[in-house]
């Protein structure tokens, strides 16, 4: 019985240490991959390491395109868009949970609508709305047009329902206005949601590609991803500079990997709140 | 009294305003915005936009890229889905129960939804390429002739396939930790005190009890499918021969590369009754059918 176990162990390892590797492997060819000389890419059967690391294809890539732009774009749109999205699903969800007014049940009902709406569908007609706003090709049109979140006004909802009425009410009749409560009550009280809010939207903007690469032409606008797509359908000439795509890749994943293990506690725990999120 | 009552809306307006501008701006206006634009022509440049009525919806019926598209679609959503939701709740099985070890393949395999889609679908084409990729070299060592992935209308749709489910299936993993963690143990114990076997729990304490789950994330990730678009754009771009266009994807090339905007409008019409579809049968079905603990 006891060896039976420990063979189960043994095959659960087995099972999982494969699954990892595999799920793995792309991102270490990628950085093999990178390191490698023109000639020795394209050699048969492929060398699992390079026989000698070329480090130099990362500074060649680097150069080869505006990448540091491309980055700065990336992490200022996404921090702007992470902070106004702090801010303003925060003020939201306090009046959709704590304040009484009229049309609430309205709003409440409008924000689950657009829950269900795809954004991509709406790309078309947005277009065109920040065209007459004379939006396109500008840092303002990036950050407004992403600025709002319905999963993030409902993810703060949920925590904001969390806490008891009563603590609310308390520090209203010792006279605090709105602003204070929020600000002193509930916002340290849910500081998790808001932190899982933050990652989430930071990581999916500075991701984000279809819509921005929309709505920016300027080459001196891009973000990561469409400044990444460009070098590898120009500069890399479809794939005839693997090394060089492969060093560029790895220099736009690399920052979400670092923050990806720095982070990963709150980021699995978002897996908690947005399937409580979800169900309303 | 009624002062009060005012004062307290104006309050309201206040706390509401920073999100609803730009969500009317970005997202109530251009919903009603495209609804109008369906049942119209116009080619983004000119200024006139001439009423149609219903020719965008007829022609689109007409047109047999739509049901192309329509059958890509329902493939990438089965293909995708399926594969991401089994994927998921296996690995999740796997790491459940106390086991060294197991937070570093947990993080492995979470991984890969953290990363940018477009860095990591331009990996995958160096994965495919045809004659030294890595794809065709491991297929070559066991025996099996190279396949010409993304240029071979047969294959596309699968490499782009495997691409999402890389992706995703480490993130419905964790969803099933979490709700595999929420079992209540006293009712697993319960069954094997009456003799159930591991297969036996599995089936019928484990599986009904997480089904919750499995009902949600087949919704979110069937809604992810809808509007996949990044890892076709970098890998196949809707080819070969329209084999990974989907409808998001024809959507895409109607608005943004014919100029059909009446077309391309129908097009998101659809989609959103597609999208709009799912949310309400998991928000009323849910309810009823799928055991909440």
């Amino acid at each position: 019985m006891h060896h039976l176990r420990r063979l189960g162990v043994l095959a659960r390892h087995a099972t999982l240490a494969a699954a990892a590797i595999l799920m793995a492997f792309p991102f270490y060819w990628m950085a093999s991959s990178a390191l490698k000389t023109n000639d020795e890419i394209w050699q048969f059967p492929p060398t699992l390491w390079p026989q000698t690391a070329l480090w130099s294809n990362f500074a060649e890539a680097w150069a080869a395109a505006p990448f540091t732009r491309y980055l700065l774009n990336s992490v200022f749109v996404a921090g702007a868009i992470g902070v106004l999205q702090i801010v303003n699903s925060g003020m939201m969800a306090y009046a959709l949970t704590h304040m009484k007014f009229r049309l609430k049940g309205l709003f409440t009902s409008a924000i689950l609508v657009g829950y269900m709406v795809p954004a991509t569908a709406t790309y078309l007609p947005s277009y065109v709305v920040l065209g007459k706003l004379q939006l396109l090709n500008s840092y303002g049109g990036l950050i407004l047009s992403n600025c709002v979140s319905v999963f993030s006004i409902f993810l703060i909802r949920q925590a904001f329902l969390q806490v008891s009425h009563e603590l609310v009410e308390a520090g209203k009749i010792d006279g605090a206005s709105h602003f204070r409560v929020l600000w002193t009550i509930l916002l340290p009280l849910t500081r998790s949601s808001f932190a899982v809010l933050a990652l989430i939207t930071f990581i999916e903007q500075y991701n984000n590609y279809f819509w921005p690469m929309l709505i920016t032409k300027d080459p001196n606008l891009q973000l990561v991803s469409a400044g990444l797509r460009g070098f590898f359908v120009e500069g890399g000439a479809y794939g005839l500079k693997w090394p060089l795509i492969m060093a560029a890749s790895a220099m736009t994943i690399a920052p979400l990997i670092i923050l990806f293990v720095f982070t990963q506690k709150t980021i699995i725990r978002s897996v908690n709140l947005s399937a409580g999120a979800s169900k309303g | 009294m009624k002062l009060a009552r005012l004062y307290g809306d104006l309050q309201a307006l206040l706390f509401t305003l920073p999100a609803l501008v730009p969500l009317v701006l970005f997202w109530f206006f251009p919903l009603g915005y495209v609804i109008c634009l369906s049942f119209m022509e116009w080619d983004f440049m000119s200024p006139e936009k001439v009423f149609v009525g219903f020719d965008n919806y007829r022609n689109l019926l007409a047109n047999p890229n739509f049901y192309d598209s329509l059958r890509v679609t329902v493939l990438f959503c089965l293909g995708s889905v399926v594969p991401i939701i089994v994927a998921g709740l296996l690995l999740a099985l796997l790491l459940n129960r106390k086991l060294g070890g197991g937070a570093v393949y947990r993080t492995l395999m979470f991984s890969p939804w953290v990363t940018p889609t477009v860095a990591v679908s331009i990996v995958w084409s160096w994965i495919y390429e045809p004659d030294v990729g890595l794809a065709n070299n491991a297929l070559q060592a066991v025996g099996i002739e190279g396949i010409r992935w993304l240029e071979d209308p047969n294959w596309a749709l699968v490499g782009v396939l495997l691409v999402t489910v890389w992706k995703s299936a480490g993130w419905s993993m964790i969803f099933y930790l979490v709700a595999i963690n929420n079992v209540p143990s006293d009712l697993l114990e319960a069954a094997e005190l009456d003799g159930a076997s591991p297969w036996r729990k599995l089936l019928n304490v484990t599986l009904p009890l997480i089904s919750p789950t499995t009902f949600f994330l087949v919704i979110v990730q069937t809604i992810q499918a809808l509007q996949a678009y990044d890892q076709i754009n970098v890998l196949t771009q809707g080819g070969p021969a329209g084999s990974t266009r989907t409808l998001l994807y024809l959507y895409y090339q109607s608005a943004f590369t014919s100029f059909e905007i009446g077309e391309a409008s129908s097009i998101a019409i659809t989609l959103i009754l597609g999208c709009v579809a799912l949310s309400l049968l998991s928000f009323f079905m849910g309810r009823r059918t799928v055991h909440y603990t």
